[in-house]
């Protein structure tokens, strides 16, 4: 019977939850000291963007299947990860809740916080034995979240998914940068990930399943301004990973500028915001004003898509021209 | 320390499949009793009918191991962990020593693993002082040591012919109703005949229903090449043989699906003879020779009616089956 508290995990809600909660692990661990958008930058997770027809907050986790998703992200970190999720109705779910706890159980007792589904994506930090539970942070309350051994995993999705981060090998960083590059190009490039679902798009066509839904005017409103909100962050992320990278090679410094110019239209986005009792929402006044941002946004994506693209074709990709034995499949 | 080796732990080698390693390794076990074909049919893994469009060997193993591999067991009751990746990734070697370890302990455990050794093969052992895993892959003792088991340097696992790892160990078994394994294979065996692999490019890949018009237009084009493209067809005779067994065994439970059986059957006769005509022939001619070619002719035909054979067995489980599809087929994630 034990237990363990990693007082020195901190997790925050700015980022995509799963990068907060990476950056959280990583940080407590003394592994990672560097800004928050470097990590967001160089995982690719920073460019996904998905959104769902009617803007459900959904949109902003429903980037792909996550086990396929996140391993290259982390991968271009240089880390060892396990991942294990799954359906909660699969008839061996019981096994992989029981294996999952003692893991854990055991990345805690090495001082590593492990990344957890609650929805969404949060941060077990620490274990007690006696009482049968776990200690999760979900990055907006200061309180912990408790969660029960026997009801690790379960939650209002059907989904569950934990992540453990392990030891690294050292990647040159001209490697990982031109890695990031060709995740955020792959991630453009995909309309689809979670075939044969057509709800939710990504990259390029994620803009328009979004100006789609803002002009039809069913939507969810709240789903609506969480995905402004991280669209902003996130662009925002990319800006500053790009000028912290844009010596690597000629042609970043143009796609700095891009971006530049991305915020400044989601700024005339933001501005179309007005607060009705409480609760924000897009003044109908703007609507084409903030429509129009997003079409710019997309074009000048577009074009930053295509520099990367430049730069990609300068160096072989064998990930991309090797047909792999896993990744994307259809939930059965 | 001595080497650590499973007692009687050796793959027999019927089809060069998936289904060999593990159901050597679950039979070793205990966990199962039934037989090969049972296994393909009740995992589902049998259904799956995937070609390159120029019926290159890849064929039969181009499919989505951590998907389709995890399931298998599932459908079948069975916890399984697995991993895979390139070995030219940097990470590799870390991946690579957390599999040796995990190979290892399931080892201890009393359980064999899968691991891609240029195809399936079974880990039966390890000796640490040598730093090797001791492995059968279905073939003679000749070249063997510890009585037909080969030898698989730790440094070495992971490097294939192919940028490949994967392993894949067993860890319990939970206890389903027979009946549903049989029921939830049939729903699935129509949604792999209707369902394009999405990890394969189409452009490349075909898939279920859509596998034998590739095959008719390879056959028609005259690209491939005559010992790859029988040694494709010939598995999937092998996978078409075990279905009309697996169906038949149900069969006795359900008469309505016998029919389904005997479909399967003629589909599976239909594909070795097709195998060894095109061994015999097709080096022969020249490409130009190919259209209205008495034997391009008799090819084709020969395809199209297994085709129709298959998709009749199809209808037949469809039919069967047609309550739970109405009701889940939106959404075939719904089990």
């Amino acid at each position: 019977m034990s237990s363990i508290y990693l007082e020195k995990l901190v997790m925050k809600r700015e980022s995509k939850s799963f990068i907060d909660s990476l950056y959280a692990v990583l940080s407590a661990a003394g592994q990672f000291d560097g800004p928050k958008y470097l990590l967001s930058g160089l995982t690719g997770m920073a460019f996904k963007l998905s959104i769902h027809e009617r803007l459900l907050p959904m949109s902003v986790t429903a980037y792909g299947q996550w086990g396929t998703e996140h391993q290259p992200a982390v991968d271009n970190l240089g880390y060892l990860t396990i991942t294990d999720s799954g359906r909660v109705r699969h008839s061996t779910f019981r096994h992989f809740q029981q294996a999952a706890i003692q893991d854990t159980r055991q990345n805690l007792d090495q001082g590593m916080g492990v990344i957890y589904w609650i929805p969404e994506f949060g941060v077990i930090h620490g274990y007690d034995d006696v009482d049968r539970v776990f200690f999760a942070k979900d990055g907006i309350s200061s309180d912990d979240q408790i969660i029960l051994y026997d009801n690790f995993g379960l939650n209002f999705t059907s989904f569950w998914y934990y992540q453990t981060i392990g030891e690294k090998v050292d990647i040159p960083i001209e490697q990982s940068i031109l890695e990031s590059l060709r995740l955020a190009i792959h991630d453009w490039d995909t309309p689809f990930k979670l075939l044969p679902g057509k709800e939710v798009a990504n990259g390029k066509e994620a803009y328009t399943y979004w100006i789609n839904a803002l002009n039809s005017g069913d939507y969810d409103a709240g789903g609506a301004m969480y995905i402004l909100d991280s669209h902003i962050v996130s662009r925002t992320e990319i800006r500053n990973y790009l000028q912290y990278i844009q010596g690597t090679w000629a042609g970043l410094k143009d796609v700095v500028g891009l971006f530049e110019q991305l915020l400044q239209h989601m700024e005339i986005a933001a501005t179309c915001i007005v607060k009705d009792r409480e609760a924000r929402r897009i003044d109908p006044t703007f609507l084409q004003l903030f429509i129009q941002s997003l079409e710019s946004a997309r074009l000048l994506e577009d074009q930053a898509m295509g520099i990367f693209k430049q730069i990609s074709a300068g160096f072989p990709d064998p990930k991309r021209t090797t047909l792999p034995r896993w990744g994307t499949h259809s939930a059965r | 320390m001595p080497a650590v080796l499973l007692d009687g732990l050796r793959m027999t080698n019927a089809t060069q499949s998936y289904i060999d390693a593990m159901h050597a390794i679950l039979s070793h076990r205990g966990w199962i009793t039934c037989s090969k074909s049972m296994l393909t049919g009740m995992t589902v893994a049998g259904f799956r009918f995937t070609v390159q469009r120029s019926l290159q060997v890849e064929s039969t193993t181009a499919y989505n191991w951590m998907a389709e591999n995890f399931i298998a067991a599932d459908f079948i009751g069975i916890a399984a962990s697995q991993g895979a990746g390139f070995n030219f990734e940097s990470t590799f070697p870390l991946y690579q020593k957390q599999a040796v370890g995990m190979i290892k302990e399931s080892i201890d455990n009393g359980i064999g693993v899968v691991v891609w050794k240029d195809r399936f093969v079974v880990v039966a052992g390890y000796d640490d002082d040598k730093q090797v895993l001791y492995y059968s892959d279905g073939e003679g003792n000749e070249q063997g040591i510890h009585d037909g088991l080969k030898s698989l340097a730790y440094d070495d696992f992971g490097r294939n012919e192919t940028p490949y790892w994967y392993y894949q160990f067993f860890e319990n078994k939970i206890e389903l109703e027979e009946i549903e394994i049989y029921r939830e294979s049939l729903i699935q065996a129509i949604y792999k005949w209707e369902t394009h692999d999405p990890m394969l490019p189409e452009g490349e890949y075909a898939c279920g229903r859509l596998a034998y018009d590739a095959i008719i237009s390879a056959i028609q084009t005259g690209d491939y090449i005559a010992k790859d493209g029988a040694s494709v067809i010939g598995y999937y005779a092998g996978a078409k043989r075990d279905i009309s067994l697996y169906i038949r065994e149900l069969s006795r439970m359900w008469p309505e699906i016998v029919q389904a059986a005997e479909e399967y059957g003629r589909v599976a006769a239909i594909f070795t003879e097709v195998a060894c005509l095109l061994v015999e022939w097709r080096q022969e001619i020249s490409d130009i020779a190919l259209n209205n070619h008495p034997q391009v002719t008799l090819l084709v035909a020969l395809v199209q009616e297994a085709k129709e054979k298959e998709a009749n067995a199809i209808e037949k489980l469809r039919w069967w089956m047609r309550e739970s599809l109405d009701n889940r087929f939106h959404d075939i994630g719904l089990r």
